[in-house]
């Protein structure tokens, strides 16, 4: 039942990009932008139902491996996506980050889940668990959007320093207004992460007995920590620009592969579903 | 029969010298409508007049009065009138509010320009119904175009190309300054329509001191010492450049410092001069943004280029409503006939109902005589059903003959003044026709 809800959800999000896209390519059509704002903002309603019927169906336990916690990155992505267009209306940021949402909530249409309601350690019952989950994914929700906004900083300045006043320079907002979107993101992000690694320590020293025990999630968190606590920091001395856009690259990518590795290399890390 | 006659000149058959002769503005402009109006055979009068064009519109016998409009006032002007009658006359006025015949074709002025001679060709009552018409249809074109072509799209001057790439820089310009290095013309005019961006300080400096107050008279700004340079690009977010050195004013070496200074915010250099005053390696350092004046005209003669490939949609959408403008004058043309034959039809029917009534004496009760109204009635709708609406669409379509063969079938003059009907009731039959297409 999830699962079905879940590719109408899907169906709807692949919608919104295409008018988001549609808006990108045609810019004339000003209601596509509105229509996939609209598209998306079903999806994500659609997308919650599924989360509560995965809940009841497989116990939460679906949500724990790296396919439910892509599912969950979309779902909060395209929140914070919905967030933003209401603060700075900017749509032709739509086009770059819907894609990435689609992306992200793929996984979750091919799988079934467990055979049956998962059995769901003790910890979950905590409030620091349930804080650190939901801050992990909006902070690195956040870094997704970030990424997608450094992604359209660069192509733009390629187009502005290589005089190249094409399609894309007309479409594609001011570096300003891209550099500003970029460091808010990253602030807030960072904020948000920190509030998850706290929260996280706190849940381990729970679990596992310790604040610190040198897991590898714990490390790579920390140095994704690092990072954005960096780029923070180099604003103020005077990073900026396609530096700062290519710091953002680099941060997500970080975020991603270990994401990735933590959750497809069986028994690396006893974070997440790994509780054995 | 009066008809619709354009006489005018513009910046394609008078030069300037002859432009002058006839602009009119404002009161004056007023004046001469009256004038034009109290003409003998004049019904309706109209006067567009810019720096690029005069023209007159009249609805009149003939084009003679707009004629004399130029001739009074430029006896040397006969040579340089163009005249335009009936249709050419409306694709004429279409093609100018929708900016196809403008000196830089797509300039979004000339729509508002239109607008305001309509403006006050309405104010003075020289502007009846057929010119309403005309006008909104105009600016339905005008608009039709600006929405459905990209004639309008793209930078067109120098100016307005270093504008659009200052605004993909920085957004705008609230909150930062412009530098503005040298005497040129062309710098000049480019530092007046950047300060349009909100920028909040406009800086000039030139070797010669005077000229860089009389320069900083001209475009808003503050003039500023040539010995400053260095701590004014420092400053300074956006930076023209146009002297006349045979030199680079600003090398890698010099922008370099600067940026460092600046701690590597965005600056962008345009380049005015020729010879070049920027050194194009600037351009290799983060955050310079550097353009001369070769980037800035090539952006000009792409725009050219695409408004021109653009223009020839717009004409197919010029011309579509100058046919639909006429097809509607056809329709409202048709309508006497269609009003004279149903009020034909129902006298007809209702004389008849009536002698029915009265033979019936008074066998019926009230809502028996009303039957016998109503069923009346309901004949001849039916009946004038299909006349009508063939009618209206023979009429639409631009055919005059149908209306005229109706009249003469049923035995009807067209021309004769509708008795009894209220003006209403015509007037939404004409929007319920144009609403149809």
């Amino acid at each position: 039942m999830s699962v079905t809800i879940l590719r109408i959800a899907a169906g709807l999000y692949a919608a919104g990009a295409a008018s988001y896209i549609l808006f990108f390519a045609r810019p004339r059509h000003v209601r596509a932008s509105s229509t996939g704002f609209w598209l998306v903002g079903l999806a994500f309603l659609v997308h919650a139902v599924s989360i509560g019927f995965g809940c009841s169906e497989f116990g939460g336990a679906d949500f724990f491996n790296l396919r439910g916690g892509f599912g969950m990155l979309g779902w909060v992505g395209a929140g914070a996506f919905l967030l933003l267009q209401r603060f700075y209306p900017i749509p032709s940021v739509g086009a770059f980050i819907l894609p990435l949402v689609v992306i992200a909530v793929l996984p979750g249409l091919f799988g079934l889940g467990p055979d049956a309601p998962g059995v769901v350690p003790s910890v979950v019952r905590l409030p620091a668990l349930k804080l650190h989950v939901s801050t992990a994914i909006g902070g690195v929700a956040l870094f997704a959007i970030a990424f997608g906004v450094a992604v359209m900083y660069l192509l733009q300045e390629r187009e502005v320093k290589g005089k190249h006043f094409g399609a894309l320079f007309s479409r594609l907002p001011s570096l300003d207004a891209l550099d500003k979107l970029n460091q808010r993101l990253v602030r807030t992000g960072f904020a948000v992460y920190s509030v998850a690694l706290v929260t996280g320590a706190l849940v381990a020293k729970n679990a596992w007995g310790s604040f610190w025990t040198w897991d590898p999630q714990q490390v790579a968190s920390l140095v994704v920590w690092l990072l954005y606590g960096a780029m923070v920091q180099l604003r103020h001395v005077g990073v900026h620009g396609r530096r700062y856009a290519l710091l953002t690259l680099a941060g997500f990518a970080l975020v991603l592969t270990s994401m990735i590795a933590m959750g497809a290399v069986p028994n690396v890390t006893r974070h997440g579903g790994n509780f054995q | 029969m009066k008809g619709i006659f354009l006489v005018g000149l513009s910046h394609h058959s008078a030069s300037i010298a002859v432009r002058e002769q006839v602009a009119l503005e404002g009161e004056v402009l007023k004046a001469a409508l009256a004038g034009l109006r109290s003409t003998q055979d004049v019904q309706e009068a109209m006067v567009i007049s810019t720096c690029n064009r005069v023209e007159v519109l009249v609805l009149a016998e003939s084009a003679e009065p707009a004629r004399r409009f130029f001739l009074d006032r430029a006896p040397d002007a006969d040579g340089h009138l163009y005249e335009f009658h009936g249709s050419q006359a409306v694709r004429h006025l279409f093609r100018v509010a929708a900016s196809l015949d403008s000196m830089v074709v797509g300039e979004q002025q000339i729509l508002g320009q239109v607008k305001e001679a309509y403006g006050l060709a309405s104010s003075a009552a020289t502007a009846g119904s057929f010119i309403s018409r005309l006008c909104n249809r105009a600016f339905a074109t005008a608009k039709r175009v600006r929405s459905e072509t990209d004639v309008g799209r793209g930078a067109s001057s120098v100016s307005q190309v270093a504008v659009e790439l200052v605004e993909k820089i920085f957004g705008d310009l609230k909150g930062r300054s412009i530098l503005l290095v040298g005497a040129g013309k062309m710098g000049a005019l480019s530092a007046k329509a950047l300060a349009s961006l909100g920028a909040d300080r406009v800086l000039v400096t030139n070797r010669s001191r005077e000229r860089a107050v009389a320069l900083a008279d001209q475009t808003g700004g503050h003039a500023r010492d040539w010995s400053e340079l260095s701590k004014l690009l420092i400053e300074a977010d956006v930076v023209i450049v146009s002297t006349g050195a045979p030199h680079f004013v600003i090398t890698p070496e010099i922008a370099h410092a600067t940026m460092k200074a600046r701690r590597h915010r965005s600056a962008c250099y345009i380049d005015l001069a020729v010879p070049r005053n920027v050194d194009p390696r600037c351009a290799d350092l983060d955050s310079v943004f550097a353009y001369d004046m070769d980037d800035l005209q090539k952006v000009v003669h792409a725009t050219r280029s695409a408004r021109a490939e653009e223009a020839i949609r717009a004409e197919a959408i010029v011309e579509a409503e100058v046919m639909a403008f006429f097809a509607e004058r056809e329709a409202r043309a048709a309508l006497p006939v269609l009003a004279a034959l149903r009020r034909r039809a129902e006298e007809i029917a209702l004389g008849e109902a009536e002698r029915t009534l009265a033979q019936l004496g008074g066998k019926l009760d009230e809502k028996g005589r009303r039957s016998v109204e109503a069923m009346a009635r309901a004949i001849v709708n039916k009946l004038l059903h299909g006349p009508t609406a063939r009618l209206k669409e023979a009429a639409s379509s631009g055919d005059s003959t149908l209306p005229g063969a109706a009249a003469e079938l049923f035995g009807i003059d067209g021309d004769q003044p509708a008795k009894g009907e209220e003006p209403g009731r015509s007037s939404a039959a004409i929007v319920a026709l144009s609403d149809k297409r």
